[in-house]
């Protein structure tokens, strides 16, 4: 059976592929803050001092999201292997 | 810039007769760093406190009980007295005004207890009103016992199996039934098992007289003229809070520098005749100390410099070099961010001057719109003439400056509130032609945001559109440029450090390959990006030379367990990127929504904005300002908060947490706010 590489359909692989790696990435960051927010609110009700390295503090996490949307920008725009088709 | 101010160890020994006025000197000198003596050697002892410590703490209490009272808060002061006013005026405001705060303040204090107490009893009296009984029906028998409350179900019944003496009165209130049941004392406890079965619940009466309306009447009566002996007393503090607030914050400030004053000696070190002052005191103003303080104590004192080499051995031992930040006026609003992270250590660099230049474009990266721009500048305006305190004043520079590059990104950007909002509209759009061409030749870096004078730039690329695919890959590239400059800096100043440590080793086998292998790892990336692969290969090998000396490192092999977060700290700095575009789509998403949706489909699906009904217009501009504003607030923090991780875990590790924090010079001395001088 031969496999038919349409353009289209490719594309939107891409696109879905491209969704997923920063909505996991997302999800993953989010469970990540979950717990470092429930500790900064904590902390922070005890100690009002401590809003700022709590602020930081949760944004640590973020860097996975940067990781997945990465993926994604070089899927949607970078990838040079698929970019002969996906140019609109 | 960059290095601390240099310090030199000195040491004050003088005789005891002239410690007063040596202490009044150093504190209004403010230069000499105190080492507190610890008490380790035999031949001295800790010094004692001098002159009138007790009485001052004293004063202090009684002072600062009247402020709480009166809710005084530390403030930017409004006034400022001469001492001698303070003095003056001190006995009157301890006693007299003291006095008179606290029995005010005691008496509003017993007044709320009162009212809160009669609230509480027209509370219970409320429900009572729909039974049919004086109050004092209520209370006063010996031989009957009386139950009153609420109850889930009838009672009359099972009340009349147990006791057949009885009397029962039942009202409904709003949504329960009320019960005043009266049997005889010996029946009590029969009765109380029997209401329980019915969900009873006790209501207290309190022993008021007369009938429940007119008695609740009554305590609604007292309760507005204690509110009425209130009012005038709550107006009295609030005067006397006005005029002796900022006298009152002065005192403190009086009475506390003289208790620091008179306690001071407890850091020095005393023999039976003589004191000894350790302490470090800025280099260029040793002489000035050592003038100073030998006219002040009359030639019966000597200030010396410790040697250099004597002052490393007492490092050595433990003792810790203050730092003393020293940035140009413009760059120390950002003494804060490096202080929150941890004071450099003498010996290590102040990173304070390359947060200025990295962290402002960053944040005009990262927002990069005129009009946030200029609405964040003049919310800080507003801010800053309203929080006066420094920490506040240093954070409203450091995000004001921020925002001046925001505006000079939202040039480049071509964004007034979201691309395709004012920008193409106002300054028209190439023409069709020209685009396709762009297309064609790779330069395309969005439509409708060139301006009538054509476009700026080396490529002729700006005011580009951040949401164009060209412009994200370009920024891509710009983000990882930043990033590799800034960990190569951070690197740099790494090597430096421990160069000055002493420690060759680290310098060369631990710090400076990280440099090389982020160095080249985008120089490889680069070749790959642009085809040249002599770049790919050179990459390769220097990535390949540094992770041998890793390996080479202090740390070994386990040195390679940091490779993988080398490569992430790069990556990390496309948040750069990253968040901007969240802030472009969401501000993108709201004139879209505005222009093209809501104010076509009100309007009766009107093309063209000239045909658009003003009701379209209302609708369509509440959309635009609520969403845009929810953008703003978003679009101040994020810019703030990610830069700031970009310098704390990208950049500071590379040179700063190694030594652990410093200790920050704090001069004895006091800065007079609202004391003359």
């Amino acid at each position: 059976m031969a496999i038919v590489a349409d353009a289209g359909v490719l594309y939107g692989l891409l696109a879905v592929g491209a969704g997923l790696a920063t909505g996991l990435a997302g999800i993953g960051a989010g469970v990540g803050e979950q717990g470092i927010g429930a500790a900064v609110v904590g902390v922070v009700a005890e100690e009002p001092g401590f809003l700022g390295k709590g602020l930081f503090l949760m944004l640590l996490p973020e860097t996975l999201i940067i990781f997945g949307l990465a993926v994604s920008l070089i899927l949607m725009f970078a990838w040079t292997p698929f970019s002969g088709i996906v140019t609109p | 810039m960059l290095r601390p101010v240099k310090m030199s160890r000195v040491v004050v020994a003088g005789s005891k007769d002239v410690i007063s006025p040596v202490v009044e000197k150093l504190h209004e000198l403010r230069l000499l760093h105190i080492v507190s003596y610890n008490g380790n050697q035999p031949e001295f002892e800790l010094g004692k406190p001098i002159g009138k410590a007790k009485e001052y703490s004293e004063d202090l209490i009684k002072l600062r009980s009247a402020t709480r009272y009166l809710d005084i808060k530390n403030k930017a002061p409004d006034k400022t007295y001469p001492e001698s006013q303070v003095l003056s005026e001190m006995d009157n405001l301890l006693n007299n005004v003291g006095a008179e705060v606290t029995a005010t303040f005691e008496r509003i204090t017993a007044i709320e207890a009162e009212v809160k107490s009669k609230q509480d009893q027209i509370k219970a009296l409320t429900p009572l009103s729909v039974l049919p009984l004086p109050l004092d029906a209520y209370y006063g028998y010996d031989s009957l016992a009386t139950f009153v409350g609420t109850a889930a179900t009838p009672v009359d019944a099972d009340v009349a199996r147990v006791s057949p003496v009885n009397e029962i009165y039942t009202g409904t209130a709003k949504n329960a039934t009320l019960v005043a049941i009266f049997v005889p004392a010996d029946k009590a406890g029969e009765v109380s098992a029997v209401l329980s079965e019915h969900g009873f619940s006790e209501t207290s009466v309190p022993k008021l007289e007369g009938n429940v309306d007119s008695a609740i009447a009554t305590l609604e009566g007292s309760i507005k003229s204690l509110d009425g002996e209130m009012a005038p007393l709550k107006k009295k503090l609030a005067d006397m809070k006005k005029q002796y607030e900022d006298l009152m914050l002065a005192t403190d400030e009086y009475l506390s520098m003289q208790t620091r004053k008179t306690e001071a000696p407890l850091r020095f070190a005393e023999t039976a005749n003589a004191f000894v002052i350790d302490g470090y005191v800025p280099s260029d103003q040793f002489s000035r100390l050592k003038n100073e303080l030998e006219s002040a104590a009359g030639g019966r004192l000597e200030v010396q410099l410790i040697a250099d080499k004597e002052a490393d051995d007492l490092v050595e031992k433990g003792e810790d070099v203050p730092t003393q930040m020293d940035n140009p006026s413009l760059a120390r609003p950002y003494e804060l961010v490096t202080r929150l992270f941890a004071i450099p250590e003498y010996k290590e660099f102040d990173p304070s001057l390359l947060i200025f230049v990295f962290f402002p474009i960053m944040f005009g990266m990262i927002l990069g719109d005129v009009g946030y721009g200029v609405m964040t500048f003049l919310v800080l305006v507003l801010l800053k003439k309203r929080f006066r305190t420094e920490g506040w004043q240093q954070l409203i520079n450091i995000v004001m400056i921020g925002s001046v590059w925001s505006i000079i990104f939202g040039v480049f950007y071509g964004e007034i509130f979201g691309p395709l909002g004012l920008w193409g509209r106002v300054m028209g759009q190439l023409p069709e032609a020209e685009l396709e061409h762009l297309k064609s030749v790779g330069l395309y870096f969005g439509e409708g945001v060139y301006g009538s004078l054509g476009r700026l730039g080396p490529l002729g690329i700006f005011p580009m559109d951040r949401l164009a695919s060209n412009a994200v890959l370009l920024l891509i590239g710009t983000s990882i440029f930043i990033g590799v400059i800034h960990c190569s800096v951070g690197s740099i100043l790494g090597i430096l450090t421990e160069l000055n440590y002493g420690e060759k080793k680290h310098a060369y086998f631990e710090r400076l390959p990280v440099m090389l292998f982020q160095v080249f790892f985008a120089i490889a990336l680069l070749g790959l990006v642009m085809g040249q692969m002599i770049m790919v290969y050179l990459g390769a090998v220097v990535i390949v030379v540094s992770i041998v000396m890793m390996v080479m490192g202090p740390e070994g092999a386990m040195g390679l367990a940091h490779v993988p977060s080398y490569v992430s700290n790069l990556i990390s700095y496309l948040r750069i990127l990253a968040i901007g575009l969240a802030s472009v789509g969401l501000a993108y998403a709201a004139n879209q929504l505005a222009f093209y949706v809501i104010m076509p489909m009100l309007s009766g699906g009107a093309k063209d904005s000239a045909e658009f009904t003003i009701p379209a217009i209302i609708v369509g501009v509440l959309v635009l300002l609520v969403v845009h504003f929810i953008n703003f607030l978003l679009g101040i923090l994020s810019p703030f908060m990610h830069p700031l991780r970009l310098h704390y875990v990208e950049m500071f590790t590379k040179f700063y947490s190694a030594h652990g924090g410093g200790v920050e010079y704090s001069p004895f001395g006091h800065v007079r706010r609202f004391l003359k001088a």
